[in-house]
């Protein structure tokens, strides 16, 4: 099925969190559509369908957005910025998963209109726990709202896949 | 009087005009009676006159009836008898009718009816006398009696005069009736006129006495009311003098404080110049600052005198002077010694009468000592200054320096913690079976470190926040603050007797989140040093302090206690005085509770003993929290139903 293609987006530059981020997903079998984009330039490519991704449509959103904050390129929160003021990306859920525990890192996330803001932790089960709740309630609880141009458009523009 | 009528106010001079004509009536009254009275008097004499007039007329009348009478008689008698007496009386007699026929003519010569009846009368009285010679001459040469015809004659004739005569006395009957009444009306008008006159004068002093009496009640007004204007007058004039006494004092006063201020004056530190900086007024206490005497001083140039140095252009100053009157500066003066002073000089512009600038008068205050220690001061300060400035801004690189390292000590020590903690734990799980012991209990002992690194980096973090924290104060209650700690760490009671005995808590102005993490951090160390007691005993509780009115709180347990020794150490970062073998931590848990009680300006301080517990004490803020407590749980009340 198209539309359940892309499940998620991951914008995350660490190696080592991403392998352990995926460990996590896999385990949990909600690692089939994943794509990984590795800065935050990419990540803003992927979302506008521009760059390498044009023949991307706007029509398949992913349904989960775990972005990092400290990023090459375009940072966390300047990624966030773009996707949250486009009325096109606007409605596509962004989670920040990030080691920092900064207070104004937390509170300038939810200004830009992040969905949530989750710190990684520590401890490898906690982190696993985390993960895996994250990609349950948004993959599978959280009801994601029906585009209704989008779906217009999906009857008329042609999938390149 | 024309002299005090200048003085009348109209109301007199009227009065005076109607004095005036009141004693312009009185006097011709007086003088129309005084007169009527005199002509009144004048014709009652006149009438009374003219009565006797008539009276002695009427006599002569019959007088000379009776004479003639006589006369024929006796020359009748002679005639008849001859006797010789009888002619005698005859000759006496007849010289007498004659004389009273005269004496009558004469008498009613103002009466023509008289005279004529006099006329008639003299031929009848003749006739009748020479009738009676003629009697007696015959009886003398013949001695004849006289027949009957000559007595008949001489009885017709004697008749005839008695007529007459009586004819006579009716007239002056007549007259005298006629008289008489007027007489009797002239006096009964004289009479009239006295008495009414008489009443009038009367009538005229009554009035004159009601007048002068209304005039002396007038004037006794008037004198009682310049009597109590004379009083005033008095009383003013008893002011007045006061007031020129206490004046005549109060200047005796001034001149003895313009003699002292004089005097003072001579004390002052101040001189005169003239406009052209010439000194005019040199009392002792410029002497005295300065070492220059009189003679010196008089005259002289004071700048030149002073080699002063102007703070400003001398032309600004004087520009200045001559616009406001006054100029205030700093001047560095030479005194005769050649010692150079720093004055803080007061200028004041005098005018002369004409209002042109004449005088100045300049007042130095020799300041050379304070403005060395201004100096100082200043140097001083400056140095301070600089040195704090220093100072701030090493602690502010500090500062930064640190919030670098929480930052990157959170982002980027944790990441790499994680990593290792998730890849060694996958290694276990994915590769467990494959390996042998020993590399398993490595591979654990990396987990356990990790753990307690990641615990270490928290609360080291955690510690880092608190120190930025800022602080938002309001009232919370500890009761609830401490049941909420205690239901947290439930989890780390099981298994264990532990008595929590929590006393009544004020509400206190505080902020909350903070003072949770105080209670948590001591009630944790209480929990896990009375770990090894069966029953342990954890208390909180509160005192209030009287010699500061603060409240000071209190958390004690029964646990493993501490040596006093070691009590400065509890509150240093890292500093542990339990093996961590005994009693795991960081160390750094009760240096964020001293952190968070600096915060709220309060102290933390702890009491132990090595194996009998340990008590935890601290206040928060120097208020006297108990006052506080009831506001707020107002607020709460408030806010509650809202």
């Amino acid at each position: 099925m198209n539309a359940g293609k892309l499940d998620i987006l991951v914008v995350e530059d660490n190696q080592d969190d991403l392998e352990l981020a995926m460990h996590a997903l896999r385990r949990e079998k909600l690692a089939n559509n994943i794509y990984v984009a590795r800065d935050g330039e990419e990540g803003l490519d992927f979302l506008f369908c521009r760059g390498a991704f044009e023949h991307r449509s706007f029509d398949h959103p992913p349904k989960l957005v775990l972005l990092d904050l400290k990023l090459p390129k375009v940072d966390g929160m300047e990624v966030l910025r773009q996707v949250k003021s486009d009325p096109r990306t606007r409605t596509i859920p962004v989670v920040i998963m990030t080691s920092s525990k900064e207070e104004r890192d937390l509170v300038a996330g939810y200004n830009l209109g992040a969905n949530s803001y989750i710190q990684k932790p520590v401890d490898f089960d906690q982190f696993r726990e985390t993960v895996k709740s994250v990609g349950l309630y948004w993959l599978v609880t959280n009801q994601a709202p029906v585009l209704e141009d989008s779906r217009h458009l999906a009857g008329t523009a042609h999938d390149p896949r | 009087m024309g002299f005090s009528k200048q003085f009348d106010t109209p109301i007199e001079a009227n009065l005076r005009r109607r004095v005036s004509g009141g004693f312009i009536v009185a006097v011709l009254l007086t003088l129309l009676l005084g007169f009527s009275s005199w002509r009144g008097a004048r014709v009652a004499a006149d009438d009374a006159d003219w009565v006797a007039h008539t009276y002695a007329v009427m006599e002569t009348i019959e007088l000379t009836t009776k004479q003639v009478i006589e006369v024929e008689t006796s020359a009748r008698t002679f005639a008849l008898t001859g006797q010789e007496l009888l002619l005698a009386h005859y000759e006496t007699m007849r010289g007498t009718v004659t004389h009273d026929q005269a004496t009558l003519r004469y008498l009613t010569s103002d009466n023509p009816n008289e005279q004529r009846l006099l006329d008639v009368l003299e031929p009848q009285a003749r006739a009748a006398l020479n009738l009676a010679e003629s009697m007696v001459v015959k009886r003398q040469q013949t001695h004849i009696s006289p027949g009957a015809a000559e007595i008949l004659e001489t009885e017709r004739l004697i008749g005839a005069v008695y007529a007459t005569t009586q004819e006579m006395h009716a007239e002056e009957m007549r007259l005298l009736s006629q008289r008489m009444p007027k007489t009797e009306a002239g006096r009964r008008l004289t009479s009239l006129i006295i008495v009414v006159g008489i009443l009038v004068g009367a009538g005229l002093l009554a009035l004159a006495r009601l007048a002068i009496n209304r005039e002396i009640d007038v004037s006794a007004r008037a004198r009682a009311q310049i009597g109590i204007l004379n009083a005033g007058l008095e009383e003013r004039v008893e002011q007045r003098t006061a007031a020129l006494e206490s004046e005549i004092i109060e200047r005796k006063r001034a001149e003895e404080t313009l003699r002292e201020q004089a005097q003072v004056l001579d004390l002052a530190q101040v001189f005169v110049r003239d406009m052209e900086s010439r000194v005019v007024f040199w009392p002792r206490g410029a002497e005295k600052l300065y070492g220059f005497n009189i003679r010196e001083a008089l005259g002289a140039l004071s700048h030149d005198l002073f080699h002063t140095q102007f703070p400003e252009p001398l032309e600004t100053i004087e520009k200045k002077l001559l616009e406001t009157g006054v100029w205030e500066g700093e001047l560095i003066h030479r005194k005769r010694d050649g010692d150079t002073i720093v004055v803080s000089s007061a200028w004041v512009l005098h005018n002369d009468n004409q209002g042109r600038p004449a005088r100045v008068l300049e007042t130095d205050t020799d300041i050379t000592q304070r403005k060395a220690a201004e100096r100082e001061i200043q140097k001083l300060n400056d140095e301070l200054e600089h040195r704090v400035a220093r100072r701030t801004a090493q602690l502010e690189t500090a500062n930064k320096e640190l919030e670098a390292f929480s930052y990157s000590v959170s982002h980027d020590l944790r990441a790499p913690l994680r990593h290792i903690g998730g890849f060694s734990k996958m290694l276990v799980e994915e590769f467990g079976s494959t390996l042998d012991p020993t590399a398993q209990r490595y591979l654990e002992r990396i987990q356990t470190g990790t753990q307690k690194m990641a615990l270490l980096v928290d609360e080291l973090l955690n510690l880092a926040r608190v120190g930025r924290h800022v602080l938002r104060l309001q009232s919370a209650e500890l009761n609830s603050i401490v049941a909420e700690v205690i239901t947290m760490l439930e989890p780390e009671t099981e298994g264990r007797q532990v008595q929590w005995i929590v006393a009544d808590l004020p509400a206190v102005d505080c902020d909350p989140v903070l003072v949770k993490q105080i209670f948590q951090n001591l009630l944790v160390n209480a929990l896990k040093f009375s770990r090894r007691r069966t029953r342990a005993v954890i208390e909180v509780s509160c005192a209030e302090r009287e010699e500061t009115g603060q409240t000071v709180f209190m958390v004690r347990d029964n646990g493993v206690g501490f040596n006093m020794k070691y009590v400065d150490k509890l509150f240093g970062v890292f500093e542990r005085l339990h093996g961590s073998d005994e009693f795991e931590g960081t160390g750094i848990g009760l240096v964020t509770v001293q952190r968070i009680v600096h915060k709220h300006g309060g102290r933390v301080w702890a009491e132990g003993e090595a194996d009998k517990g340990a008590a935890f004490y601290f206040t928060l803020g120097a208020e006297k929290q108990a006052e506080k407590s009831e506001s707020r749980s107002n607020g709460a009340t408030a806010g509650g139903q809202s």
